[in-house]
Order: C-alpha cells, then structure tokens, then sequence
C-alpha cells in the first residue's frame, strides 16, 4: 500500500515537474515589443501635440519640387529628416490642387504652383511606412528601449490617419475636386525621382 | 579592434567583418574577426578573450537580443566599448552605441509592393530567420504591419529556417508538400530566399511563385535581374561597419556621447531599379 502511494506521487511529482518545465508558444507570439510601452497613447500624444507646431511649417510642395532641381542639397539639408544615416529622407509638404482621378488605392492630384502644375498621388489604401512619424523631426530614438517600440509608434499613427484622415475625405472626393493637403513624403537623395512623389497625408479637405 | 560577428557562414556577415576589419586598419588598428557560429556560448568565449588579450574595442554582431547582453555588459564594466553592427541588444545602457538597419520601414516597404503584386489577395508563407534576433522580428513584423490588413492574403505557414539557405530549402519543400498552391514566400533574409527559390525550382513552381527577401546578397541582387526574385531589401553593411569602427577611433580620441541607436535606412531592390544597385549596397 505504502509502495502505491510512493509511486502516486512520484508520478504526480514527475507530471507537475514536467508541466512546468516545458511551455509551447505560437513563433508569433514570440515579439520582442516592450509590454510596458504604450504606442497608441504615445502616438495619440504625438497627433495632437507634437506634430501640429510642425505641419504650420511644412513647405510648399511646389516650392520644394523647385528646389529639388536647383538646389537639391539644400533641399535635403533645409527640409528633410531621418534619424539615422542612409539616403532615405522625409519631407513634410503641403499644397493645394486639383483631383485628376479617384483610383481604387490614391487619388491623383495636379498641383497648383507658380512654375510647372506637376501631378502627386494622395495615397489613401497604403497608409504605411514611418514618413508621418519621421518627417518632423520631432521623435528621439534614445526614447525607446528597442526599435519594436518605436516601430509600432509608426503603426500607431498610420492608424490614426486609416482611422480620421483617409474615411470622411475618400468618401465625398472626386475628379475635379479641389483640395487642400499637408502630409508626409519619402524621398531618396542617392537615386532621386520626383515622377511619382507620393504623399501620405496628415490633412485633406475638399474645397467648397 | 576585435570583431565579433555571429557566423561567418553567410556571405552577408563576412562582408561586414571585412569591410570592418578594413576600416579599422584604414584608421590605423589592428583587428582580428572572432566567429561565433550562431552559438551564445561561443560568443561569450570570445568576448573574454578579447577583454583578456587587451582589445581596446569590440565591433559587435550579436548572436542574440538578450543572450548578447551579459557579454556587453561584461565588455563595457572591463572598460572595453562595443559598438553593436546590424543586430540589436535588448538594452540601451549597455552597448557604447548600435548601428542598426532599420529593418521594419524596409519590410514595411516591400510588404507594400508584395501586396500591390499580389493584387490583395492568394495563399504565401513566411520563412523567418533566428527567433531570438531582434532583427527576425522587426522584419516580420514590418511585414505584416502592411499584408495583415489585407484578409484576402492568407499566411498558410510561417517557419523559421534560421537564416539559413539549405534550411530554408528543407522547410519550404517539406510546407509544399501541404499547400501546393501558395504563390509567394517572404522571407526575413536573402540566403533562405535563395533556398526557398531553389526549393520551388525542384518542385518545378519557380515561375509561379513569388520570391521576396531581404539584405542585398550578391546572388540575391543577380536574381532579381534575371527575373528569378522579386524583391529585397538592400542593407548597408559597409556603412554599418565603417561607423562602428569610425565610431571606436572616436571614442579612443575622448568622444563620449554617442546615439545609442543609429538607424540605417534599407532600399527596396526591384527589376525596375536594381541597375541602382550592386551586392550589399555598392554602387
């Protein structure tokens, strides 16, 4: 009898020991975000407070598209930012003109300047990337425990603009709408193209 | 100098500690590159003979996000500085500074164009590289950041092949056997993209699945202008080594305050601009 109940509980010891000793976790679930940092509430503090100051100063899209071609190092150093080192640079530009097509993806814009009416697209389906996050310069990396964090705070944004900025513009505009926008470019200083400039905006309105 | 790089196993590593170990001897050091093998225990020997053998700096390529720490901390309380290259630690007291590529926005880059090629909508899988690297994450999920909004796009298996190109060629044809019908893999580097290729060029369905990687490989880079890979992401592992060096001779001149983190932004390499581009970011 004594000898049964040894065995019982060596075998319950054995399963609890072996229960806790091993754990299965989805490869998904295995992210390296820290769980304390908040990207959500610290991109909402970035939407309402950081980066207004920053749009009121954002160039004219058709002034930065002129320097571009006479200047283009002087575009770069007076307008752009990123964080680190590479050719990949953020603008923030604003400008107004007129909608050419509503596409499935982005709505193609004829800008209003002095000198060429050259066409942008509005991106209203890809809202991703980090040019709304980086374009203002105003977010320190040092900030962040590792770069998960301040990946999702890029993602956080975008959702901001998936949320308020793209729904109430993409269902009343059409062609021949005139608009106003502010919002962010990526541009690459290396291997310059301004063919196909694409803005992610951070404020569009249809003219009345 | 010691430079300590995670494996010379894969061409992209060995780039890096070359190109490491030639701007060190440019600035007037001596170095000499310690291979850990993908092994923590392995990195942790070479960081004490480093420390022991009098290295004045280590120019560092992490095995792991958190293995890596203690071998940093170790480094730095003996008065030897780290510069961290291409891998992240998951602290940002204890390494002198990181030199990172920004591994997510390059992710979220091709995401964007695998969406766009994909027309929204099919059956892929994701080969991930080493589960404990940063580096595994930030690209999957910069990833998936842009391809789970779209729920015609469906992840049919997600594997780690390690980095590994014959790992990546074993996983994939083994999750071919299952779902015969997938048309694109995204994978976290170029030498699994090379193998998931090679793996769909046995089971005869290279023209109809798409290919993404990500790093810049020599190969990689070649593939994409024979139409093989659709895309990558080119790093820069030479501007990676060449600041973490420059940045060790500035700290022997008295610099002190350095980034703790310095981004390096990754370039999208399709057929359309890969004349750009050489292997690892030369021109």
């Amino acid at each position: 009898m004594k000898k049964t109940i040894r065995y019982v509980a060596s075998l319950v010891l054995v399963a609890v020991v072996a229960y806790n000793s091993v754990y299965f976790k989805k490869l998904d679930e295995v992210k390296a975000g820290t769980a304390s940092f908040d990207a959500a509430k610290y991109a909402a503090e970035f939407w309402t407070k950081k980066l207004p100051p920053h749009t009121t100063k954002a160039i004219k899209i058709g002034q930065l598209l002129t320097l571009l071609q006479t200047d283009k190092d002087k575009a770069f150093a007076d307008y752009s930012h990123a964080l680190g080192i590479g050719n990949v640079k953020y603008f923030l530009v604003k400008g107004s003109g007129t909608v050419q097509t509503v596409e499935e993806n982005q709505v193609l814009v004829k800008i209003e300047s002095e000198r060429e009416k050259p066409e942008v697209i509005v991106a209203t389906e890809y809202i991703f990337g980090n040019a709304v996050r980086d374009a203002s310069g105003e977010i320190d990396i040092d900030e962040f425990t590792n770069s998960m964090d301040f990946n999702n705070v890029s993602a956080e944004i975008n959702k901001i603009i998936r949320e308020k900025v793209i729904p109430p513009f993409r269902s009343k505009v059409k062609s021949g709408d005139k608009i106003d926008f502010i919002g962010a470019i990526e541009l690459n200083k290396e291997h310059l193209s301004t063919r196909s400039i694409e803005i992610i905006p951070v404020s569009l309105k249809i003219a009345d | 100098m010691a430079i300590v790089v995670s494996t010379l196993n894969n061409p992209w590593f060995v780039f890096l500690a070359e190109r490491a170990a030639a701007k060190a001897k440019e600035l007037g050091y001596e170095s000499k590159v310690f291979d850990s093998q993908n092994n923590t225990s392995l990195e942790t020997d070479h960081f004490e003979n480093a420390i022991s053998s009098g290295y004045d700096a280590i120019l560092f390529n992490p095995t792991d996000a958190d293995g890596s720490v203690i071998n940093v901390k170790n480094a730095t309380a003996a008065g030897v500085p780290v510069f961290c290259m291409d891998r992240e630690i998951n602290s940002t007291g204890a390494a002198t500074s990181q030199i990172l590529s920004d591994s997510y926005s390059g992710c979220v880059t091709i995401a964007k164009y695998f969406v766009e090629t994909l027309n929204k909508k099919g059956k892929y899988v994701e080969l991930l590289g080493l589960v404990g690297d940063n580096n595994t994450w930030n690209r999957s999920k910069g990833f998936h950041s842009v391809v789970d909004h779209y729920p015609g796009l469906k992840m049919v298996a997600q594997q780690s092949a390690d980095f590994d190109r014959n790992k990546a060629m074993e996983v994939l044809e083994s999750i071919l056997q299952a779902n015969p019908d997938i048309e694109a893999v995204f994978c976290g580097n170029d030498a699994m993209a090379m193998g998931a290729y090679q793996a769909l060029v046995a089971a005869g369905k290279s023209d109809k699945v798409k290919v993404f990687g990500f790093d810049g490989a020599e190969d990689v880079v070649k593939s994409i202008q024979d139409g093989k890979i659709k895309a990558t992401g080119m790093q820069f592992p030479e501007v990676m080594a060449q600041t973490a060096a420059t940045m060790a001779d500035q700290y022997f001149k008295g610099k002190r305050d350095f980034p703790k983190k310095m981004p390096v932004a990754v370039e999208m390499v399709k057929k359309d601009n890969v004349g750009n581009y050489a292997a690892y970011g030369k021109k």
